[in-house]
């Protein structure tokens, strides 16, 4: 009796103590995964605040001291505070013509029965999956045509159609999950479509519309290659764009860069850590529910 | 959902999100095969020269190359991010201290520009100041110190490595939310029957994310087809055409070679090798499900 009850505890011991080895081996790799993936980005951070020299005799730790020339730099000759206009600019007037006009179409996507709803719909959708670069040759035609190039509509417009999709993907399921007596007052109150949609719709549509503006938002303050394309003007340039032409001319000057980078860098994560949960419903949401 | 009467309403609402969408969306593709045909370098007369583009095209050996690279991303997209990303997300799929915090950094890559990922990975590349081969190095593997990116045998794989670096958090994030949705009282009766944990991951957890993962591959396989931005910064296709993908190669002949038509027909070829891709994933996939 007594001989087995040391036993069962001497099992469990060992239970345990392989659980704890499983558990910190868990956390080793889950460690190594954050490693690996802030590590890069740490060590540019740091690297921008030391002086060439420093950087080129000890790239790994933190600066003896903290300089800024290559802050003063990177601001001075690569005109940061013009790119970040221009992509806050474009950006934003972009993603409120694509909210409205996507939010509008969603409405009677979702709320109303007509013939072709669900082949339009799909055809929206499909955009999801046009590769984009198939385009870019076509769109500089198309904007020349229009006399577009070297404008700030040059990019707007494409980046409207683009995030489109998406958009509409995402508004269209939110609002079809509303029951169907949510108008039905409203309309032997008397009240038109527009009216429902504006004062109904949209208000109960508010956490699906976060989620499209940071998507659409993120989306248009990161895209390259249509402003490569289509803006051939250093003052027109948005950050994206900007950052690579300094950094092409720049080559030599690793600190410089790495200030430069840093300086779009940091708004990017902190907006990131603030809005984490939309932003990563948004971006996951079309796998999770597609 | 209802019928309304006036169905110019409905016309109203979804014009204007269907005209921009089309305008800057669906009509470059078809502007793209219009212009396949021509030949034109932007300024002169455009002249009809049938299928000729297409015809150079595909006996250009760069062309080739660029679409091996493209199949490259994809496989190492499909291989790299989605296992590495299920893996890790089945490890932290449990209460454990500091979740949130592997999250959070987890996520974090995917929401940087690819400019800022592209130019922050030059450097970590770079053969002299670069943070991998001070590394090695420091270590004493100074032996393994490449040029990575100036060297056409690594130039590809460092390349590939970025690319999963960037997305890895992507499908993280999806898996680890679809595996929230296991129902737990299969896992419990699982754990009743005395399942060790492998088994009930490969006999119900597993199965019952399969969706999830399949979409996560068809979206990962799209995602890749892409990548433009990430090969133009690192890279610009060199050394020696090595890392080119088919819109690089596209860039260059276009915009470099001024030759409107030819990148038009590369386009297309974009355009058709995508739908393509996707189509026979999709259907591979979907077969394997029943």
């Amino acid at each position: 009796m007594k001989e087995s009850a040391v036993n069962y505890d001497k099992v469990s011991r060992q239970a345990r103590k392989k659980k704890r080895v499983k558990r910190s081996a868990i956390y080793l790799i889950l460690l190594l995964f954050t490693i690996v993936n802030a590590y890069p980005i740490f060590w540019m951070i740091m690297n921008s605040f030391k002086t060439g020299q420093e950087f080129s005799t000890d790239p790994f730790g933190l600066p003896d001291e903290w300089v800024f020339v290559n802050y003063v730099e990177a601001w001075v000759t690569a005109n940061i505070g013009t790119y970040f206009f221009n992509s806050l600019f474009v950006g934003i007037v972009a993603l409120l013509i694509c909210i409205m006009v996507g939010a509008f179409a969603s409405y009677f996507l979702a709320r109303f029965r007509f013939k072709g709803r669900n082949l339009l719909y799909g055809f929206f959708v499909v955009g999801l999956l046009v590769p984009i670069h198939a385009t870019l040759v076509p769109m500089f035609i198309l904007m020349q045509k229009l006399g577009f190039l070297n404008t700030h509509l040059a990019l707007i417009f494409p980046y409207v159609a683009f995030n489109l999709s998406i958009t509409i993907f995402l508004l269209t399921s939110f609002m079809s999950s509303f029951p169907k007596e949510i108008e039905e007052s409203a309309i032997m109150d008397g009240c038109g479509p527009f009216r429902i949609f504006w004062s109904i719709i949209l208000p109960m549509s508010r956490p699906a519309l976060a989620t499209a503006v940071i998507l659409n938002f993120i989306n248009n303050w990161n895209e390259f290659s249509f402003a490569l394309v289509l803006i051939n003007d250093d003052a027109l340039s948005t950050l994206p764009l900007g950052l690579a032409n300094f950094a092409g001319e720049y080559t030599t000057n690793y600190t410089a860069q790495m200030a430069g980078l840093t300086l779009v860098l940091i708004p990017t994560i902190l907006f990131y850590l603030v809005m984490e949960k939309q932003i990563v419903n948004g971006m996951t949401q079309g796998a999770v529910k597609g | 959902m209802h019928l309304l009467k006036k169905p110019w309403i409905i016309a109203v609402g979804v014009i204007p999100a269907l005209a921009i969408y089309l305008i800057f969306s669906i009509v470059p593709i078809f502007i793209s095969f219009y212009y396949s045909l021509m030949s034109w370098n932007g300024f002169s007369e455009m002249q009809f020269v049938g299928l000729a583009n297409f015809k150079e095209v595909l006996q250009d050996s760069v062309f080739w190359v660029s679409v091996r690279n493209n199949i490259l991303v994809v496989l190492a997209s499909v291989f790299g991010q989605i296992p590495i990303a299920l893996a890790l997300a089945l490890l932290l799929n449990r209460k454990m201290k500091g979740a949130k915090f592997f999250r959070t950094i987890g996520f974090m890559p995917v929401v940087i520009s690819t400019v800022v990922i592209s130019i922050t990975w030059r450097m970590i590349y770079n053969s002299e100041y670069g943070m991998i081969n001070n590394f090695l190095e420091a270590v004493g593997l100074g032996f393994l110190q490449q040029n990575w990116l100036g060297d056409p045998t690594w130039a590809m794989i460092a390349i590939c490595i970025t690319i999963i670096w960037q997305f890895v958090g992507l499908y993280f994030i999806i898996f680890l939310s679809a595996l929230q949705t296991v129902p737990s009282e299969i896992l419990e009766a699982a754990d009743l029957d005395g399942a060790s944990e492998w088994k009930k991951t490969i006999h119900v957890v597993l199965p019952s994310i399969w969706n999830i993962i399949l979409i996560s591959i068809v979206l990962c396989i799209s995602g890749s087809l892409k990548t433009f931005d990430l090969i133009y910064v690192m890279t610009s296709g060199g050394p020696a055409n090595s890392t080119e993908v088919m819109a690089t190669y596209m860039y260059d002949k276009t915009f470099e070679g001024l030759r409107y038509g030819y990148g038009s027909a590369i386009s297309v070829l974009i355009f058709v090798f995508s739908i393509a891709l996707i189509l026979i994933t999709t259907k591979l996939l979907r077969r394997k499900e029943v």
